[in-house]
């Protein structure tokens, strides 16, 4: 991962975070057992009869530090051999969750025995793992077969970025590198899409707006409420224009005047970069104490055939936070792989020469 | 990151709890909820929960990004760009407008002074940290909340969350620090520690060491003016601890939203470009 692994203090630091949690949770025991209802009732049920909580200027109130660490090994597109199946069956979900209580055990290793086998690779304990089994086969939920419409003829032309752990094709400049690598966004979709850390968001409502921050690569989204039009068409920037209302208990966020060819729908931002007619429009409900539905349509007719939609829960737990994550003011990967290109230019060079 | 959940915290949280329930649900009944669907008619209540409501876009408006201390007009570094490389003059935000640096300490300074535009965290586009955030020309946001305040800078999409509950030591040392915030009256007292040592107050080379301790409190003047002032204490560097002060401005263009500048890509030539491979 060169080198952006940040460091994760593990301390009694959180104690805020777990009095914030208790305010909603009890504040939810107490709205729930007013209406009647038991907060043990399943999901599904919980959805549709769940009432948020209420901020003091009367907006639902989505606020708390989430993650989508557990849909950290959910594919993004569905693997063809599954079709149109969204859900996970309760053997397969079984399994997970034995996977999951077996990783936790073998995390709890802090050396590697004298004679493992270790690579250059970080330790398994640095990565954030899923603590509850995912439900969905992918985190495509439309088209019905999970999978990304195809591209269209033109955005098959576009160059694609070099990822983490990639030096083939070798880098002639930091132009060749995601823009993730270079520290410089994942772009709106590529923030919340889970990956093997820092997956934090989180949600802070102000009277007229909603601030939504991630830990990687340090985003802060300032969506304001109710302003009825974007910007002007020539204000272009990473993370588009977003402006936000409710439907009912849900938050939509509609985003446009992206720039183009910069990041990419993929994990991480990566992928083909997508097209200044990106348009999202992202949902967040909040269907328990706990847990926001998140769900995005991507729409770019330049890019892609037909619009698509990514869906998937994230949720709090206690304890977790966000840290900064000073990517770019560290990001000595950037150096050391370009003078590493360079150094095998001049070796090939010599080999050339003799 | 996470950790186990003590016994004692349970006493400690009911406590926070209750006394935050009784906050929540006093004022909140006294105040009509914002109307909704309708675009941008209704104003912003005054107060949340009976304290002052800062949320809104804000700006400083001054020269304290060239130099925190009284200066006058004085020529750039790269006389390619005339007039517009210039740095402008102007009043300071120093109380008494002396830093009281050690010996040691001013000579660097000026060092650092000498070497600008090599040194600069700001030319990199490095996190800008506190206070130096407040009064770069760029606007920032403040989105508050009935708990916690979050703060999003405009220059490289830094940003912060005031912690408003019990406060937090800081984990780690980091570019904008830990902010634990409290209620003084009608005040918004900001405790910021947990700084690393590589940012700086202003382009003339003021800067501080890991042990920066910044007190800041913002106090509304009227519904459009923020007086804000910080309190800056670092045993390393200076022999006392001292002030800034400056008002902040609500930007009130229609429409008035906070911009992105992620410049990132603009100091990538800078610092990468000898790493370029180079055409034959």
């Amino acid at each position: 991962m060169k080198g952006r692994f940040q460091m994760r203090a593990r301390n009694l630091a959180s104690l805020a975070s777990i009095v914030v949690l208790t305010i909603a949770g009890l504040m939810l025991l107490t709205s729930a057992s007013a209406t009647g209802q038991t907060p043990a009732a399943p999901k599904a049920a919980a959805a549709k009869a769940f009432t948020p909580p209420k901020t003091p200027w009367g907006d639902p109130d989505l606020q708390g530090t989430f993650t989508s660490d557990d849909y950290i090994n959910t594919p993004l597109q569905r693997p063809a051999n599954l079709g149109d199946r969204l859900y996970l069956t309760n053997e397969e979900i079984a399994a997970r969750e034995a996977t999951i209580k077996s990783t936790a055990q073998t995390d709890l290793q802090e050396f590697a025995g004298a004679n493992a086998r270790v690579g250059t690779g970080p330790p398994s304990h640095w990565g954030e793992r899923a603590k509850h089994p995912p439900k969905q086969t992918s985190l495509i939920v439309d088209p019905p077969d999970g999978r990304m419409p195809p591209l269209t003829a033109e955005a098959r032309t576009r160059k694609a970025g070099i990822g983490a752990g990639n030096n083939d094709p070798r880098p002639d400049s930091w132009e060749d590198f995601t823009y993730y690598i270079r520290c410089i966004t994942r772009g709106v979709t590529g923030s919340i899409f889970p990956v093997i850390y820092g997956n934090g968001t989180q949600i802070v409502q102000g009277p007229g707006y909603v601030t939504i921050l991630q830990e990687m690569v340090h985003e802060a989204r300032v969506i304001p409420l109710n302003v009825g039009t974007h910007v002007s068409g020539n204000i272009r920037t990473y993370m588009g224009d977003s402006i936000g209302h409710f439907e009912g208990n849900t938050l939509v966020v509609d985003t446009t005047n992206f720039l183009a060819g910069k990041t990419g729908t993929g994990p991480n931002g990566g992928g083909t970069p997508t097209s200044d007619a990106l348009h999202l429009v992202e949902r967040f409900t909040r269907v328990d104490a706990d847990t926001v539905n998140y769900e995005v349509t991507i729409d770019d007719p330049k890019t892609y055939t037909k619009p698509w939609k990514v869906a998937f829960p994230i949720y709090q737990e206690p304890g977790y936070q966000l840290f900064e994550y000073a990517c770019h003011e560290g990001n000595y990967a950037m150096k050391n792989s370009l003078s590493g290109a360079r150094a095998q230019d001049k070796a090939d060079e010599a080999a050339g020469k003799k | 990151m996470r950790y186990r959940f003590p016994g004692v915290i349970i006493i400690v949280t009911l406590v926070v709890v209750i006394a935050a329930l009784l906050l929540v649900v006093g004022p909140t009944t006294a105040q009509a909820p914002a109307q909704r669907g309708q675009p941008a008619a209704a104003a912003p209540p005054r107060a949340i929960n009976g304290k002052p409501n800062f949320t809104g876009l804000w700006q400083s408006i001054g020269t304290a990004n060239y130099d925190i201390q009284d200066h006058s007009a004085r020529p750039g570094p790269l006389f390619q760009l005339g007039a517009v490389g210039a740095i402008p003059g102007g009043q300071g935000i120093v109380e008494g407008n002396e830093i009281p640096y050690q010996p040691w300490a001013l000579a660097k300074k000026k060092e650092n002074q000498a070497n600008w535009l090599a040194r600069d965290p700001e030319v990199k586009c490095y996190m800008p940290g506190i206070p130096r955030a407040t009064y770069m020309p760029f606007p920032f946001q403040i989105v508050q909340s009935q708990k916690d305040i979050a703060i999003a800078y405009e220059f490289a999409t830094a940003n912060r969350v005031i912690n408003m509950g019990t406060p937090r030591e800081a984990a780690v040392d980091t570019w904008m620090g830990t902010s634990n915030g409290r209620w003084d009256g009608q005040t918004l007292v900001v405790d910021v520690t947990g700084f690393n040592e590589d940012t700086w107050f202003d382009r003339s080379g003021n800067f501080h060491s890991d042990a920066l301790h910044v007190v800041e409190r913002y106090t509304l003047r009227s519904q459009d003016v923020i007086d804000y002032e910080a309190t800056i204490d670092d045993s390393k560097v200076f022999t006392r601890p001292w002030k800034i002060r400056l008002p902040l401005y609500r930007r009130l263009e229609q429409n008035a939203r906070l911009g992105e500048f992620k410049c990132v890509e603009f100091t990538e030539e800078l610092l990468y470009g000898n790493l370029r491979k180079q055409a034959k």
